[in-house]
């Protein structure tokens, strides 16, 4: 039945998708994901309502004019960049904690062992995000906190693994029945002696944190990609960074910003003139295949709920609907998830490029501006484009088209998503039945 | 269709989206306005205004003097404005040169006070007329003696009908109250500049720094008169600091080239 639903391939891959749910450690990843679901929301809204709203240069500030309405502006800003800092800025270090804990639940019921292995990963991280010259200085320690946020759940993941399977293998080796002071400590401090060794390795030779040298890979292979081909490399690399992990806006590559300068100095001191830097990363891939953060998140959305979500999953896509909006993809990305998931990888990819390849070919071949003008922050998605070339209604419809074309390349993996999560649903329902 | 009906999700999506990009339909006839308050030009060059009785190769060797203190030299450009209001150029800017000094001096550069309102007056021709070839739209300023009573009375009449804005201005042993040192008598110049000081732009950073040769002052311009700058700029603009230069090459005429003042050149008007 299933097979003629949704045919060989998709069957597949909702397969693959089931399996990895049960593999032991993908399922403490997405119930990690799960985890912080909530506190990556609030912190996302937070910061788009601070960005989007507050600042300057945000979309809703310049369009409503906020400043003239709007009191207190700096205590709110305070106020919501206290919040985003205290939960985004934190995500790498819950899914640490979360990672090693769920790894290890199963093999004990001791809460005190869950817990420190939990700890323990924490621990690890902050070994790797520590400030080089406090530590080589033999100065007072200085904690780096900037690798802690969105960018840094890879870091957090992966040492969430490592401590969690450590963890819970040497539990499993000492057969540990009852709670045991002298076992717990023993674990603890052989895996804190050699995080802190692991840390002080990175520290004292490398001189970028864990998290830029991740970052950097985005940017090695392309020197102001111009070209379409090194536009869909550059969208691929950081779809599929962004997919592993690695969330959140990547640094922009060097020269980009003044090529965008430039573009904007022709605008505006010769107005009518082409632009010099027609196609760029800025133009075409910021503006035409980000609509709802990275990997065409807002078609993703629509496809969600042109399919037909169950009321689980239909409440899910409605917390992820504003952030996404204001292009914050991060909530989808970690609820739905989008991270590490087999199917969704696929579209992830795909769809900026396809939107990619068109909006080159359009501004290629002059059948629509290149924008010039400066982007607010929040804008809607299909609006940028508009906004950013002064308002030409060609730009809308290439974003519109683009819009939709990615929805059809998201519709049938999103189906077969929302498939495989109401069949593990269903099995979760028989399993606990079966107990009872 | 009938299935698209059943999708309250998609429908609020849709609805939210429209709402949201309204805003930005709304404001777009006024975006270029907006971007254009906001915009500040690649070129931003500094104007340098000799005092009376200098011409434009006033600062030529000051500029060689900065240019080799700097790792990054700038061209220079220097501008002589007729009393017909034509304008005579000598030097160059260097292609993609981001910040040239421009000197404008005057052929009539003789002292007194209907003089430099003449002087303020050519000089809004020159910037107008180099705005209109360099596309610039922020600038800086260093003004020597009554150069910097042109620049100050150029911020205070023409500079908005420019619509360039002024970043930081450096006024030299200028004389606000010209050659006057009794504190209880205004001249009718430094009634102007009190007069029109809410015309300055208010996110200008201003620096006004005086010779001391004697205990009184450079020599020719007196302390009182340029501490009177205080209150012209003083809670006008964004910042406004007041300097004093002793020792070598204090007097009034030797300023330029002082070498402290070089460094502060260098420190807080170009960097």
């Amino acid at each position: 039945m299933l097979e003629m639903q949704v045919g060989r391939c998709g069957q597949w891959l909702i397969s693959l998708d089931v399996k990895l749910h049960h593999n032991r450690q993908f399922n403490a990843i997405y119930r990690a994901l799960r985890l912080a679901l909530p506190l990556v929301l609030i912190g996302s809204i937070a910061d788009f309502i601070d960005q989007a709203w507050l600042q300057t240069s945000g979309y809703y500030y310049q369009t409503l004019n906020v400043s003239h309405w709007l009191f207190q502006l700096k205590l709110m800003r305070q106020y919501l960049r206290l919040i985003s800092a205290g939960t985004l800025g934190f995500s790498a270090i819950v899914m640490a904690f979360a990672v090693s804990f769920y790894l290890v639940a199963p093999v004990t019921r001791a809460t005190a062992d869950r817990l420190l292995a939990g700890m323990t990963a924490v621990m690890g991280l902050k070994f790797l995000n520590v400030s080089r010259t406090s530590v080589l200085s033999l100065h007072t320690i200085h904690w780096v906190s900037t690798n802690l946020g969105t960018q840094g759940i890879l870091i957090g993941v992966l040492v969430g693994l490592l401590v969690g399977n450590g963890y819970r293998w040497a539990l499993q080796r000492e057969q540990i029945v009852r709670e045991s002071l002298t076992q717990t400590v023993t674990i603890t401090s052989i895996w804190l002696v050699l995080l802190a060794t692991g840390g002080l390795l990175w520290t004292s030779t490398q001189r970028a944190s864990l998290g830029s040298a991740f970052l950097a890979l985005v940017h090695w292979p392309f020197h102001l990609p111009h070209f379409v081909l090194g536009l869909f490399g550059y969208s691929s690399l950081s779809s599929l960074l962004q997919w592993a992990g690695v969330l959140g806006p990547l640094t922009t590559i060097k020269g980009e910003s003044i090529q965008t300068a430039q573009n904007l100095a022709a605008i505006m001191d010769h107005p009518g003139r082409a632009i010099p830097h027609p196609l760029t990363i800025h133009t075409v891939v910021s503006v035409y295949a980000n609509m709802g953060g990275s990997g065409m998140l807002l078609a993703l959305l629509l496809a969600w709920f042109l399919c037909r979500p169950d009321r689980a999953q239909r409440r899910l896509g409605s917390l992820c609907l504003v952030p996404t909006l204001g292009n914050y993809g991060v909530p989808l990305m970690v609820g739905l998830p989008v991270m590490l998931s087999p199917i969704l990888v696929i579209p992830f990819i795909l769809a900026p490029l396809a939107s990619i390849g068109l909006s080159w070919l359009c501004i290629r071949f002059q059948w629509v501006p290149a924008v010039a003008y400066p982007l607010a922050t929040g804008t809607p998605g299909p609006l940028i484009g508009y906004l950013g070339t002064g308002g030409s209604w060609a730009a809308l419809w290439l974003a519109l088209i683009d819009l939709a074309l990615c929805t059809l390349i998201y519709w049938p993996f999103v189906k077969w998503t929302q498939l495989a999560q109401r069949q593990l649903m269903e099995e979760a329902v028989d399993h606990a039945a079966t107990k009872a | 269709m009938r299935q698209l009906k059943h999708k309250p999700g998609l429908w609020t999506l849709l609805g939210l989206l429209l709402v949201a990009c309204l805003p930005g339909f709304w404001w777009q006839p006024h975006q270029a306005t907006t971007v254009r308050q906001d915009y500040r030009s690649e070129m931003a060059p500094t104007f340098l205004v000799p005092g009376s009785s200098a011409t434009q190769n006033r600062f030529n060797d000051l500029v060689k003097q900065l240019n080799q203190s700097s790792k990054n030299k700038h061209s220079l450009l220097r501008v002589e404005v007729m009393e017909n209001g034509h304008l005579k150029y000598s030097g160059q800017l260097r292609r993609g040169d981001r910040r040239p000094y421009i000197v404008v001096g005057f052929q009539n550069h003789h002292d007194g006070y209907t003089n430099i309102l003449k002087q303020a007056k050519w000089f809004t021709i020159a910037f107008k007329a180099l705005q209109a070839t360099y596309k610039f739209n922020h600038f800086s300023g260093m003004g020597h003696s009554n150069g910097g009573l042109v620049l100050t009375l150029f911020m205070e009449h023409d500079l908005a009908k420019t619509g360039a804005h002024a970043d930081r201005l450096m006024t030299i042993g200028t004389p606000f109250n010209l050659e006057v040192s009794d504190p209880n008598e205004d001249t009718q110049l430094f009634k102007d500049l009190t007069a029109d000081r809410d015309r300055l732009p208010r996110q200008l950073i201003v620096y006004s720094i005086a010779g001391s040769k004697t205990f009184t002052g450079d020599g020719i311009v007196p302390f009182d008169s340029v501490n009177r700058g205080k209150y012209i700029f003083q809670g006008r603009v964004k910042g406004f600091t007041q300097m004093t230069i002793t020792g070598a090459d204090a007097n009034h005429a030797d300023l330029p080239e002082n070498q402290q003042i070089a460094e502060l050149i260098q420190q807080d008007l170009l960097s």
